[in-house]
């Protein structure tokens, strides 16, 4: 099933062949190869408007590549919408639109995949008890599951996506930049979140511009240039000064 | 000061929110000073009770789909218009003698129709609904007008008693029975929005259009689903109102648009959607429907009003965002 050359001791999640992207005139992938695999932490890397979002996008369908191929497990698959990605078990915490900041920690939760009963009324009941233990299963201990997005500190808030992802048992989640805007402490408690994951065995795609988070978390890091990929290299191969003057200078040569 | 809150949301449930209770002292408060200052009791006395209610209950009908519309996000300035045009419809097919529970069927049927052409632009035709639906607002005044020569029209139902007691029989002295029907679309209404998946999906489509999507909601759906429902409950207020006052003017409705927007405001419905409650929205009606009858009892000029009206929007959008910016700093 497995089509991982290099190790065969772990299993290839998700693979994806020469991508391209264009926006109109803008060719924002370009002939882009990715993969990465079951349990594996993945850091992405790339200057501003290096691709970073848009590869991600296709991943969980929000976007759909001109060319290229995604196999899932080793078969093929086609992803041409959010539903498709989250059918495979794949779930993206976006930056400032994972949640509705006005609705309740369960209805976020829960969006879009609401327990209900005949007619399609919703499980309340259902609803608060299970978003209490997939926060608790997360480490996040927060007063009831009514209280609004809003009043969450930041930290929180990527904490109660990240539980939403978990709750649905991802197999992959994908973090866009989820540590942006955050203060010292919120990035650690993020950070930390992310480590969870890892330890229950889920692979994680995680893009920031702070390489230094990339360094405390990932297993490999890969890097894009303007819509290119760059470099793909194990941490244990690279440092951080090394890879900022990597991202810096654009090219390898 | 959260704890609280959290009793009361939990005692309360989530199917009203806390913040109506504010509505409903609001209203209580006007009720009670009109009924106390209006001049030889006018306020209270039956007839005007009546008169209140029977059109309040046509204006509160629209509301509640307003409302709805904009939880979600977007706006239906044809309202007006689409009364007006639905209105044409009924009395027109009336005219020749069709049974009239098949015309109301029929004008329901084009209140749906429209409703969903507001959408459609809306949606796929990515065009911001305010600007879609000013079109439409014109639109539909315009094919009213031209159809009907701009001429009142009668149109008597009253030889089909049963008929015309489904939609404004007596019940009493004062309640008639769309009085009945409001509140039955209102809970139905507030079921759908407060305990039904369709409601969270309208909420999350109106507070973040892409966290909905990206989560796999079809917001474009929901949305000409809420417009859908608006046009329905506008051809319903324009068959009840037809009724009573059996007959037709291509003015009527102009206006609404604006009122209606007021009352879902105040009523705690958010401008930029993603929140507000049926129970709100509901208040919220009446509220508008009291300060109109209000002034036509002081024997204000009509445009005062709007005055008032535009007062009230700006004054519920201010305390939206201090109430708002309050929470922010408890944190
Ligand atoms: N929806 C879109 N329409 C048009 N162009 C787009 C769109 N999304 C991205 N692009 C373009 O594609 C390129 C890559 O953008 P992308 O958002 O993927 O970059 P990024 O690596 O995520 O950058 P950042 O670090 O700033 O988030 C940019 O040139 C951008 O302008
Ligand atoms: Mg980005």
């Amino acid at each position: 099933m497995s089509s991982n050359e290099s190790n065969p001791n772990t299993k290839e999640l998700l693979k994806m062949t020469g991508i391209h992207k264009y926006f109109g005139k803008v060719h924002s992938l370009i002939n882009v190869d990715f993969k990465i695999d079951e349990g594996e932490n993945v850091g992405l890397v790339g200057d501003n408007g290096a691709g970073k979002s848009t590869l991600i996008k296709v991943i969980s369908g929000y976007h759909r590549a001109e060319k290229g191929k995604i196999y899932f497990k080793g078969k093929e698959v086609k992803i041409s919408s959010p539903k498709d990605s989250r059918a495979l078990g794949i779930e993206t915490v976006y930056q400032d639109q994972a949640l509705a900041p006005d609705l309740s920690i369960s209805r976020n939760i829960f969006m879009g995949r609401e327990p209900v009963v005949a007619l399609g009324f919703l499980k309340k009941k259902v609803m608060d008890e299970e978003s209490m233990d997939a926060l608790k299963n997360m480490g996040l201990y927060l007063k009831s599951p009514n209280i609004t997005i809003s009043t969450l500190s930041g930290g929180e808030r990527q904490g109660v996506a990240i539980a939403r992802a978990l709750h649905f048992k991802a197999k992959l989640v994908i973090l866009d930049e989820p540590t942006a805007s955050l203060s010292v402490k919120e990035v650690r408690e993020v950070l930390e979140f992310v480590n969870q994951l890892k330890r229950k065995g889920i692979a994680v795609i995680f893009i920031t511009h702070n390489l230094h988070h990339i360094f405390s978390i990932a297993d490999r890091i890969v890097v894009l240039s303007h819509g290119e990929k760059l470099a793909d290299i194990k941490k244990k191969d690279t440092n951080v000064d090394d890879l900022s003057e990597l991202i810096i200078r654009g090219t390898i040569g | 000061m959260k704890n609280v809150e959290n009793r009361n949301r939990k005692f309360l449930g989530s199917f009203i929110d806390i913040s109506s209770l504010g509505v409903i002292g609001i209203l209580l408060v006007l009720i009670t000073l009109l009924a106390i200052f209006v001049p030889g009791h006018n306020f209270i006395r039956p007839d005007n009770i009546k008169n209140l209610l029977s059109y309040g209950a046509e204006f509160a009908i629209i509301v509640l789909g307003a409302g709805l519309l904009m939880i979600a996000g977007e706006f239906d300035l044809s309202v007006g218009s689409v009364l007006a045009f639905c209105s044409f419809v009924f009395v027109k097919l009336f005219s020749l003698g069709i049974n009239p529970f098949l015309v109301a069927i029929i004008t329901l049927i084009c209140g749906a129709v429209i409703g969903m052409i507001n959408g459609l632009i809306t949606t796929k035709g990515r065009i911001l609904s305010f600007v879609a639906t000013l079109g439409t607002m014109m639109f539909w005044r315009g094919i009213t007008v031209m159809a009907s020569g701009g001429a009142m029209m009668p149109s008597d139902t009253s030889e089909f008693k049963f008929f015309t007691s489904v939609f404004i029989g007596e019940i009493g002295k004062i309640f008639q029975s769309q009085v009945l029907w409001l509140i039955l679309f209102a809970v139905i209404l507030g079921f759908i929005l407060h305990r039904h998946k369709f409601g969270n999906w309208v909420f999350s489509t109106g507070d973040n259009e892409r966290a909905a999507r990206s989560m796999a909601i079809n917001t474009d759906r929901v949305k000409i689903i809420c417009f859908v429902i608006v046009g329905l409950l506008v051809a319903f207020a324009a068959i009840i109102q037809t009724v009573r006052l059996a007959a037709f003017s291509s003015r009527s409705g102009t206006g609404l648009e604006l009122e209606v927007v007021a009352a879902a405001v105040v009523g705690g419905t958010s401008l930029r959607g993603g929140k507000g409650n049926m129970l709100g929205i509901f208040i919220g009606a009446f509220i508008i429907v009291i300060i109109k009858n209000a002034f036509v009892l002081a024997r204000l000029p009509y445009e005062w009003t709007y005055i008032a009206f535009a007062l009230m929007i700006m004054f519920s959008v201010l305390l939206d965002l201090l109430i708002e910016n309050s929470r922010k700093k408890v944190v």
